[in-house]
């Protein structure tokens, strides 16, 4: 019996595999487009997302406070509503913006032949595990609310901050007019 | 009653596979593939000589080219890494590393079978075709699971030869298993569902592999450093402050 299952568990892990390549939609993964989805995954992190006004307004306890003296029970519970939603929702366009970071490194890995297998199984890990702690931190945010976790709240906005400085040493050779070529227009020239 | 319908129907649908790739140009591209066909064919041939001829020796026969096509099966393997891995040398790599992996996983669950439980029947035919059938499997997971990850695209061509040996051998594993342990009870069924499901590898085939279409080639256009090392070792560090950070969060 021991063995029937190992075996029917092998077929039913290579059907499940054939069934997601059989549904797989192509994905532009290390082409060109991918690179500028990465740089454009960076730009977003920098400028957009990880601000730390932004961020500290977003988690501010100052505006809870406040409201939370001044306004009937009906406001604050819209308030605390919407800044939940604001809040979550911030948080997955950073975990997007991870995913896409991630997908550059494979698009760039899979084309080195001194690819150390090993490597890639502990970077794998650990993007898998920085993933999970951004569900994790949607989770604490879902249950507990805006303002349930500030401190992990502000060191991951630290550290991606740090992630983003890094990164973009990586996609230094990215320069604008690499990126002007890849978008299939020379750079400068934008449509007018 | 089935079995024999589904054979002949199936010597047709290659015959036709090997006639069509002849007329699409297709038979140099993929020289692996078609001579697995080409020895499905001949094997067929044979086994339907001895039938008519000596019926005695058919048992004996049956199995041999039973193993000469699956042999021949792991040209398809080779015929779909050469196509889809090539252009990925690091890609390739990890598949290699992942094709070993997974025939030690089956050479070592071979070697401590014994020990688990020492009273499993020897070693026979059907339990030795499972084997290899298993590690077949693996290896196809292991390919899948570096196409996925890498994001690698995949032409029609490839997707087709995957997808239809990929179901032959989950159709063969599952029903060798359920008969390596239920016994001759089994074999009826065996009989019709392997020859029927080779049958619908056979026109996914045809229908993926009618005419010539190639993988899609890697960007040359992209510029990409020098060194996996420096790539690596940077997001790694991208990795480690992001976890040290949350690391240290936690602990507050």
């Amino acid at each position: 019996m021991i063995q029937l299952i190992f075996f029917l568990s092998i077929g039913g892990l290579l059907f499940a595999s054939l069934f997601f390549l059989a549904r797989r939609k192509p994905r532009p993964e290390g082409s060109s487009g991918a690179l500028i989805e990465a740089r454009q995954a960076l730009m977003a992190l920098q400028a957009g997302l990880l601000p730390a006004q932004l961020v500290k307004r977003i988690f501010a306890p100052e505006d809870w406070e406040f409201v939370r003296a001044e306004a009937p029970t009906a406001v604050r519970e819209l308030f605390i509503d919407e800044r939940k939603r604001v809040a979550l929702l911030w948080v997955s366009q950073v975990r997007t913006q991870i995913h896409n970071l991630r997908r550059f490194h494979r698009g760039a890995a899979r084309s080195y032949a001194r690819l150390n297998p090993r490597s890639e199984m502990e970077l794998a890990f650990s993007f898998a595990g920085l993933i999970l702690a951004c569900r994790m931190l949607q989770l604490v945010i879902y249950v507990g609310g805006p303002y349930a976790a500030p401190r992990l709240i502000g060191s991951m906005v630290d550290a991606a901050s740090r992630a983003c400085k890094i990164s973009e040493q990586s996609l230094a050779f990215l320069n604008a007019a690499q990126l002007g070529v890849l978008n299939g227009r020379p750079t400068g020239s934008a449509a007018v | 009653m089935w079995r024999w319908p589904i054979e002949y129907a199936g010597i047709a649908v290659q015959l036709f596979l090997l006639l069509r790739s002849a007329w699409a140009r297709l038979l140099t591209r993929y020289y692996f593939f078609y001579t697995y066909i080409a020895s499905g064919i001949l094997g067929s041939a044979i086994l339907m000589t001895m039938l008519l001829r000596t019926p005695a020796l058919y048992a004996k026969g049956y199995w041999a080219v039973q193993f000469v096509t699956l042999v021949a099966g792991y040209g398809i393997l080779l015929e779909i890494m050469n196509h889809v891995l090539a252009p990925y040398p690091g890609a390739e790599r990890f598949a290699r590393a992942a094709g070993v992996a997974a025939f030690c996983a089956i050479f070592l669950f071979a070697l401590l079978a014994p020990f688990i439980k020492s009273q499993w029947a020897p070693v026979v035919v059907i339990e030795f075709e499972r084997d290899l059938r298993s590690v077949q499997s693996l290896f196809i997971c292991g390919l899948l699971g570096v196409i996925f990850y890498y994001g690698i695209p995949i032409g029609r061509n490839m997707k087709g030869m995957i997808l239809g040996y990929g179901l032959y051998i989950v159709t063969s594993l599952m029903a060798l298993a359920v008969r390596a342990y239920a016994g001759p009870s089994f074999s009826a069924v065996w009989k019709v569902v392997q020859p029927l499901s080779f049958d619908i590898s056979l026109v996914i085939w045809l229908v993926a592999l009618w005419s010539y279409c190639p993988n899609p080639e890697p960007d040359p256009n992209i510029p990409l450093e020098q060194d996996y090392e420096a790539l690596a070792s940077r997001t790694r560090g991208v990795i480690d402050i992001i976890r040290t950070y949350l690391r240290k969060a936690a602990r507050a």
